[in-house]
């Protein structure tokens, strides 16, 4: 499992990716205002703590993978950087 | 049984079967609904009394009533109940946990509230009784206590994403810790094992019982599709959504962080005791009062509870350890967690530091610290039915 990485800037979102092989990386903080999370990666605003972004553009079907797990699929397409969360996976 | 990696963890009571329990509560037990309110009554009249009064109903259909007759007992028998003010209905179901009542090696006293003329003159009997059973127990010895000597009941309520990350990974690196003591500790939730067959597949002691734990899953599976109902919102809750997770298996990858590299021994139904020592799977429901009436019934003298968003679980029996790793939830409910595991997120501590100050905390509560869900008051028996009643 990586390691949080924490974040002095205040620009870029704290994220954890909790396996290699995974397609979306999970929030940690409240900086909902901000639009990059560590690494670099361009994301959407307003995304909750705790709360998945896409880590590359996922399409209708596709698997969505978290701990190195299929958790569901995707119904609907997801860019990278967007939100995944029950409105677009089951 | 000691082991060469057994730890002291504080003292505890003594029982007769063997057991060792973590508190020496007197409790005044309704055993039917009726007498509920006249058994809450009484306990309230007396200091240092805990009333038990789980609804438990009449004309229930056969293995349901069988389910509650031994769960009655083992409320009684629980290591953690020093004595026991046994209250029922009528006087042909005290005559026989009157009859019982020698074998639980405590002092039990069974009051039948028909055998007395108006609620004053029954509430009178009980408030007396009590007091002498408090008086009784007041002077009991304490022994050492070893992790061997525990049954842990493992929890987790309000998942969230730091669930998976700080609060179920703490509980199973304690675990690992506990087994290689010679402890035991239960694990339960069906439906929060779903997605986690290949888990369940690489720890199990034998091939036997991971067959054992996939038939309730696959049970589980089948019910859950029978009913032609999309479940999600029920499990995952609608509060486990809004923290962020969007599916079961989602979920399940948390909860199941929960028994860390153990393997378990062995499969138990709902509320039974296990038989040796290790990691347990019981089949319960998912709503967590109901899970940890089943371990606890079982057994466990305490139980570790992951939260992520806030949960207010508990166990009257037992006290309900709360661990956290969610920093927002453990700033607003300070009041109500027991362990802040949230440094794990912000990267200032490793899962290691917070296990590792678990056997001290169950020392310090063996010795009389109250846990929050304790201050609180939080929980209740809840006893599951299989069939309507008749």
């Amino acid at each position: 499992m990586t390691k949080a990485i924490p974040s002095a800037d205040p620009k870029t979102r704290l994220s954890v990716t909790a396996h290699t092989q995974d397609n979306v990386a999970t929030l940690l903080d409240g900086k909902v205002d901000c639009a990059t999370i560590s690494g670099g990666l361009a994301i959407t605003k307003g995304v909750p703590f705790g709360h998945k972004v896409a880590l590359r553009s996922i399409s209708v079907g596709e698997t969505i993978v978290k701990y190195g797990v299929v958790i569901g699929h995707a119904y609907k397409a997801i860019g990278a950087g967007e939100h995944v969360h029950v409105h677009n996976i089951r | 049984m000691s082991t060469i990696s057994d730890e002291p963890v504080g003292a505890g009571w003594r029982r007769t079967d063997g057991r060792i329990g973590l508190r020496n509560h007197v409790i005044a037990f309704s055993t039917v609904a009726l007498t509920d309110r006249i058994t809450d009554l009484a306990a309230a009249h007396v200091p240092g009394t805990l009333p038990i009064c789980p609804s438990f109903q009449r004309g229930l259909r056969g293995p349901d009533a069988q389910l509650q007759a031994d769960m009655i007992r083992a409320v009684i028998a629980h290591p953690n109940v020093g004595a026991a003010l046994v209250v029922t209905h009528d006087r042909a179901a005290a005559a026989d946990l009157k009859a019982a009542s020698k074998g639980f090696g405590k002092p039990i006293i069974v009051v039948p509230l028909m055998a007395h003329s108006g609620m004053q003159a029954a509430l009178d009997i009980m408030v007396s009784d009590l007091r002498l059973l408090v008086a009784q127990v007041s002077d009991s010895q304490k022994i050492a206590m070893h992790l061997s000597d525990l049954t842990v009941a493992l929890e987790c309520g309000g998942s969230d994403a730091t669930s998976a990350l700080c609060a179920n990974p703490t509980i199973g690196r304690f675990v690992d810790r506990l087994i290689a003591a010679g402890g035991t500790a239960i694990v339960s939730e069906t439906a929060e094992f779903l997605g986690g067959e290949q888990v369940v597949r690489s720890q199990s002691r034998t091939p036997e019982v991971a067959a054992d734990i996939l038939g309730y899953l696959r049970a589980e599976e089948e019910m859950m599709k029978a009913d032609g109902i999309d479940y999600r919102g029920v499990n995952p809750t609608q509060e486990n959504i809004e923290a962020g997770l969007s599916t079961l298996t989602e979920k399940t990858m948390g909860a199941i962080c929960k028994i860390g590299k153990s393997k378990f021994a062995g499969t138990l139904g709902f509320g039974e005791q296990p038989v040796g020592r290790g990691l347990f799977f019981m089949h319960t429901p998912f709503f967590s009062p109901t899970s940890l009436t089943g371990m606890v019934l079982g057994g466990a003298q305490i139980n570790l509870f992951a939260v992520g968003v806030y949960n207010p679980s508990g166990l009257p029996l037992a006290p309900t350890i709360k661990i956290c790793g969610n920093p927002i939830t453990c700033a607003e409910w300070s009041d109500s967690i027991d362990m802040d595991v949230s440094g794990t997120v912000s990267g200032n501590s490793t899962c290691e530091d917070p296990a590792n100050g678990i056997p001290d905390l169950i020392g310090q509560i063996s010795e009389g610290k109250l846990t929050c869900a304790e201050r609180w008051k939080e929980g209740q028996i809840i006893v599951p039915m299989s069939r309507l009643p008749l």
